[in-house]
């Protein structure tokens, strides 16, 4: 599961508050880092459609340090270096094993060989 | 949604792809190729409102046993989509090429060869089985909603990974597992039976145009380059599934719909063939069952959601000459007229057939509009741009609100 994925994923566990599921919190028990092509104008195309607290804590949380800026820079569509820290955290940082935690219910998703299983089970 | 093994999931290298499915073995067979992919419930989708620009269910709606729960899905893929983002559904449809389906609410078989092996060796696992019913207790979404095509690329290892796999598939039935009974019952039934289901014993040229076809859909860039189709699609009789929009460009063969033209398509017409076939194809059934089981796999080429077709009889058309004669007025493949042949109606059970439901999956087929009028109704927050028939299914390509 990589950090972009991620940052779409929301909780759905019955009986919440809007916007109660969002963002899981990444328990990570392995974690890989592949080299990914960078694509300048397709990160960029992105930067708007982020949470990019979400991606800051997801980034924290899988143990590097956040070289992130608190907020996507000004004028970030020409900020070569900024985009290509942002594309290593999106898309090159994989979770393969560790779970994901909804905010509010606690509810655990397992993520297996790359893979969040979200279902929830029959009586939820 | 619904991406089974990843089928679409490397057609455009543009965007960024996310392969959703409800059951986990076939998305770890597109993780191991390579994809972005995670397990879900369409009709309860992990994401926030509005955050992709582009939706596909390919094959995937039909499934889905009853209307409120077809309009379920769709709602939740409208909600995933950003204001102008679009999406794309295919269903397969009643109207086939000259012929239909007899009821929209079907069973169609599914085609166990593959997945008999794979089975019938688990048979040390714990007795994880679902039993099939009797009568109709069991409701038709619990039956086979996804198919788990296990093929013959699958390591040993994956052995644990698909009793996992079953645990967590079994509470929603995603895939049946009959037990050691049923196993044999089925396969002392089956014999002939099976060949009944799933034989399409066809002539050999027919089958080669088919996986010259499947070959052709490998090509990359088919997709990238083609626009949606909005015209109707030229009637080709072979179903190549959901790639058939992408076909249009191509030219699709004549020679099919010269033969069907001359063809006149009433049912008395199609029996004697099929009989003498049915004869023909025992054996070519038992010899294919145990030799191709590999070429099953690159027939099928890995993908899922919707082809029992060709189960790989007389794959390699060898010595089958009988066959040919009978079949060249109908040298057509449908992919869909196996499901056709053997599609039994939702309510029609016997206690023969109800034991091989095993395999089975449930089919809401389409009437012509139906899918439009679906979405029309009920999902307000989508506009339909365009729609269409294409080989065999009705297609809707759809633009979310605001």
């Amino acid at each position: 599961m990589k950090l972009l994925t991620h940052n779409l994923l929301s909780s759905h566990v019955p009986g919440l508050r809007p916007g109660g599921g969002f963002p899981l919190r990444i328990e990570a028990a392995e974690v890989r880092v592949r080299p990914v092509p960078f694509n300048a104008a397709f990160v960029s195309r992105l930067v708007p459609r982020l949470r990019w607290e979400a991606l800051r804590e997801a980034a924290e949380s899988l143990g590097r340090p956040s070289e992130l800026p608190p907020e996507p820079l000004p004028d970030y569509e020409a900020d070569e270096e900024f985009l290509r820290r942002l594309h290593h955290v999106l898309l090159e940082v994989e979770v393969l094993e560790g779970s994901l935690q909804c905010p509010d219910s606690g509810r655990r998703f397992p993520i297996s060989r790359g893979v969040p299983n979200m279902l929830l089970s029959e009586d939820q | 949604l619904g991406c089974g093994t990843g089928k679409y999931l490397s057609v455009n290298s543009q965007v960024y792809n996310l392969g959703c499915d409800y059951c986990e073995g076939l998305v770890e067979i597109a993780r191991k190729k390579g994809d972005e992919v995670l397990v879900c419930d369409n009709l309860n989708l992990p994401f926030r409102d509005q955050c992709f620009n582009a939706v596909i269910s390919i094959g995937v709606i039909h499934h889905f046993s009853t209307k409120q729960r077809r309009i379920k899905a769709i709602k939740e893929m409208a909600r995933i989509l950003t204001p102008g983002g679009q999406i794309m559904i295919y269903v397969w449809a009643m109207e086939q090429k000259n012929r239909r389906f007899e009821k929209q609410d079907v069973f169609v078989p599914w085609n166990k060869a593959l997945c008999s092996r794979h089975f019938s060796d688990q048979s040390g696992d714990k007795g994880e089985f679902v039993h099939t019913a009797k009568g109709q207790d069991i409701h038709p979404a619990q039956l086979v909603l996804s198919e788990c095509s296990y093929q013959n690329n699958l390591q040993p290892e994956t052995d644990s990974k698909h009793s996992r796999h079953m645990e967590h598939c079994i509470p929603r039935a995603c895939c049946m597992k009959i037990s050691e009974e049923e196993n044999r019952f089925y396969s002392a039934l089956g014999r002939s039976f099976r060949s009944w289901f799933f034989s399409r014993s066809l002539d050999e040229s027919a089958l080669r145009k088919q996986s010259d076809k499947m070959k052709h859909l490998k090509h990359e860039g088919v997709w990238a380059n083609s626009t949606v189709p909005i015209q109707h699609s030229r009637h080709c009789s072979l179903d190549l599934g959901h790639h058939g929009a992408l076909l249009n460009e191509q030219s699709l063969d004549d020679d099919d719909d010269v033969f069907v033209e001359s063809l006149s398509l009433k049912k008395p017409q199609w029996s004697p063939a099929t009989d003498a076939l049915k004869d023909l194809s025992l054996n070519g059934e038992h010899q294919s069952v145990g030799q191709s089981k590999g070429d099953k796999a690159s027939f099928i080429n890995g993908p899922v959601e919707d082809r029992d077709h060709i189960c790989g009889c007389n794959k390699d058309g060898a010595g089958k000459p009988d066959a040919s004669k009978f079949f060249k007025r109908t040298s057509t493949t449908d992919s869909t007229d196996s499901a056709l042949d053997s599609a039994v109606s939702v309510g029609d059970q016997t206690d023969a057939v109800l034991d091989t439901r095993a395999f089975m999956r449930y089919y809401h087929v389409f009437r012509e509009g139906e899918l439009c009028s679906l979405v029309e109704e009920n999902v307000p927050e989508l506009q339909i741009l365009s729609s269409c028939y294409d080989h065999g299914n009705w297609c809707i390509i759809a633009e979310r609100r605001g």
